[in-house]
């Protein structure tokens, strides 16, 4: 395992962001969000696609200005001391932007030496790194041939060389099979027990559950909620999940705007071609579900009551699911305008 | 706020132009194609119309200089293109997350850019001289002013570069300026021969003192060159200081 950079009194708030708030020209894009990464912890910042989480990353890690708000990183303003940020965070982008064109190990000789290691030290490290992630034996080879995986685990292990105490990392196992992102929240795991405090994005609520141990919610450049998934789940206490699938036709969304309209139905989704109903009273919201479905000439194929989770909080919150929604112009707008480049 | 040395700083710069100029020349069949086409160009030209056969003349005091120019044009344009690319790959996000200064960043690309303009350049002059057996005058200024225009044409690749929003965009941008300067710059064409008002146009352009430089060297005319080398030392400082502004404000914003 990796050797941590050693603090001799661990930091209680590895970051603070305070009333951060960005517009691209009159686009607002991140609006006051304040929270804090405690030291050593694993916070997790959910949103759909387009709500903010790249660009808030952004400007914590000092490559894009905020508009107004302050952001200390490891007891460094970001905006007085850019570099000393820098030097202390290690970033994993959402796309692994590698050098295609070099070797992995010359890729990480670059970074070795951008973050000023010694050629001792970036021999040691790099080995070290390219043990960790499986990479020794295709270290030569170009980078451009590697896969997926191999891509995301070299660009972690590149955002690792300099071993920083704070990782952030934007969408960790967005766009991966599903084996590779259970490797991916190993790693993640494990390099949070050797006391790395890691700030990591997702929009995937399962994700934010299992590895975060405080998720901020953010939705249209606002931070709506932030607590323990645990917490979270317990804010919509008292309230029970529903679901149902109804046997006409497939497409389970036309029956949204019927079945909304029912008394006691709190909130309602379409996941994975069943719909979702939170309620407060379950005694009561079956047989109206039934009725209504049944007067409207449908047919319930199956029917369960389930836990409420992490999604449902979000629902509840946010009024909408995460994965339902498609990206809007403005959101698109946003996503270019945070990722290219040097903006 | 003084975050790093000034030694700390150049390491920095020299370490990004490492690894851009170990990308291009990573690629041979890049490095292979980006010479083919002045080689073609150069032998293309050196039957002049209406002769039988080269003429050794024409070649040495105005084709090869002018070729030469051409390809430090290219040369360290296309390398300097890097930066756009790199935006759109993300890669540069990896600069700028890494503690470096954004000056670094700009001397490291206007390094690589020169050096690989000068790389060019040379190999070119190489290539032709061996070819037709004609021999340079003064290797000495030959090679200032091929290093003065190299840093000229990665003011403009830079400038280039801060404008352009994505690759395909720069190609545009880069081919308009390319272009112009290619036929208008002296390399074909001597200026003196350019009906009005085409030799204006083309005293605006640094490629035009770049090869009038090279071959006034080959022809023995020591106030041309130093009058030359003094208007791309102009446009080197003019062209630099306006692209780092541009790629500034966008790297800080």
């Amino acid at each position: 395992m990796l050797v941590i950079w050693k603090r001799e009194k661990p930091l209680e708030n590895a970051i603070e962001v305070k009333e951060l708030t960005k517009f691209f020209g009159s686009l607002l894009a991140v609006d006051h969000v304040s929270f804090e990464v405690k030291g050593k912890e694993i916070f997790g910042l959910l949103g759909p696609n387009g709500a903010g989480k790249t660009t808030t990353i952004r400007m914590i890690c000092g490559m894009l200005r905020p508009t107004s708000g302050t952001t200390v990183v490891a007891g460094f303003d970001v905006s007085q001391k850019p570099q000393e940020v820098k030097r202390r965070i290690g970033l994993v982008p959402d796309i692994s932007n590698l050098f295609g064109e070099l070797s992995a190990r010359i890729n990480l000789e670059f970074m070795g030496k951008l973050y000023g290691l010694n050629k001792k030290t970036r021999r040691e490290r790099i080995d070290q790194v390219l043990e960790l992630f499986q990479l020794k034996e295709r270290q030569n080879d170009l980078v451009k041939y590697y896969s997926k995986g191999m891509h995301r685990r070299l660009t972690i292990a590149a955002a690792l060389i300099h071993q920083p105490e704070i990782l952030i990392m934007d969408e960790p196992t967005s766009g991966l099979d599903a084996q590779t992102a259970r490797l991916v929240r190993e790693i993640i795991l494990n390099l949070n027990k050797e006391g790395r405090t890691i700030l990591l994005t997702t929009h995937q609520i399962d994700e934010a559950d299992r590895l975060a141990q405080r998720v901020g919610i953010i939705d249209r450049g606002r931070l709506i909620a932030l607590n323990t998934p645990e917490q979270l789940k317990n804010s919509i206490q008292g309230m029970r999940a529903l679901e149902i699938k109804i046997l006409d036709g497939i497409d389970q969304q036309k029956w949204l705007p019927i079945l909304r309209q029912a008394e006691g139905v709190d909130n309602i989704t379409v996941a994975e071609g069943k719909i979702r109903i939170l309620s407060k009273d379950l005694s009561q919201i079956i047989p109206t579900v039934v009725n209504v479905v049944n007067k409207h000439g449908g047919k319930i194929e199956n029917i369960s009551v389930a836990q409420p989770s992490l999604e449902d909080a979000f629902i509840s919150l946010t009024g909408k699911s995460i994965r339902e929604e498609p990206m809007s112009k403005e959101d698109y707008l946003k996503r270019r305008l945070s990722r290219s480049g040097m903006r | 706020m003084k975050a790093f040395t000034p030694l700390t700083s150049l390491m920095h710069s020299i370490y990004i132009a490492e690894n851009d100029l170990r990308q291009s020349f990573k690629s041979v069949r890049h490095v292979v194609w980006s010479l083919l086409f002045p080689i073609f160009m150069m032998f293309t030209f050196s039957f002049k119309y209406g002769a039988t056969g080269p003429d050794i003349q024409f070649i040495k005091d105005f084709l090869i200089p002018g070729i030469v120019g051409m390809t430090a044009m290219f040369g360290s344009i296309n390398e300097t293109m890097s930066i756009v690319w790199d935006k759109s790959l993300g890669v540069f996000d990896r600069i700028l997350a890494a503690p470096v200064s954004s000056a670094s960043i700009i001397v490291g690309k206007t390094m690589a850019g020169a050096v690989m303009g000068v790389i060019s350049a040379l190999v070119l002059l190489i290539i032709g001289s061996t070819l037709f057996s004609v021999a340079f005058a003064n290797i000495g200024a030959v090679l200032i002013i091929i290093l003065l225009a190299s840093f000229s044409f990665t003011g403009i690749g830079t400038i280039i570069s801060g404008l352009a929003s994505e690759p395909r965009e720069a190609m545009m941008l880069s081919n308009l300026l390319r272009f112009p300067m290619m036929f208008l710059g002296g390399v074909f064409f001597p200026i003196g021969a350019m009906p009005m008002p085409l030799p204006y146009i083309a005293r605006a352009l640094p490629l035009t003192y770049a090869t009038e430089a090279l071959g006034a060297i080959q022809t023995g005319n020591p106030f041309t060159v130093f009058f030359d080398a003094i208007v791309l030392l102009f446009y080197t400082v003019g062209t630099i200081l306006f692209g780092s502004q541009i790629l500034m404000r966008i790297m800080t914003r």
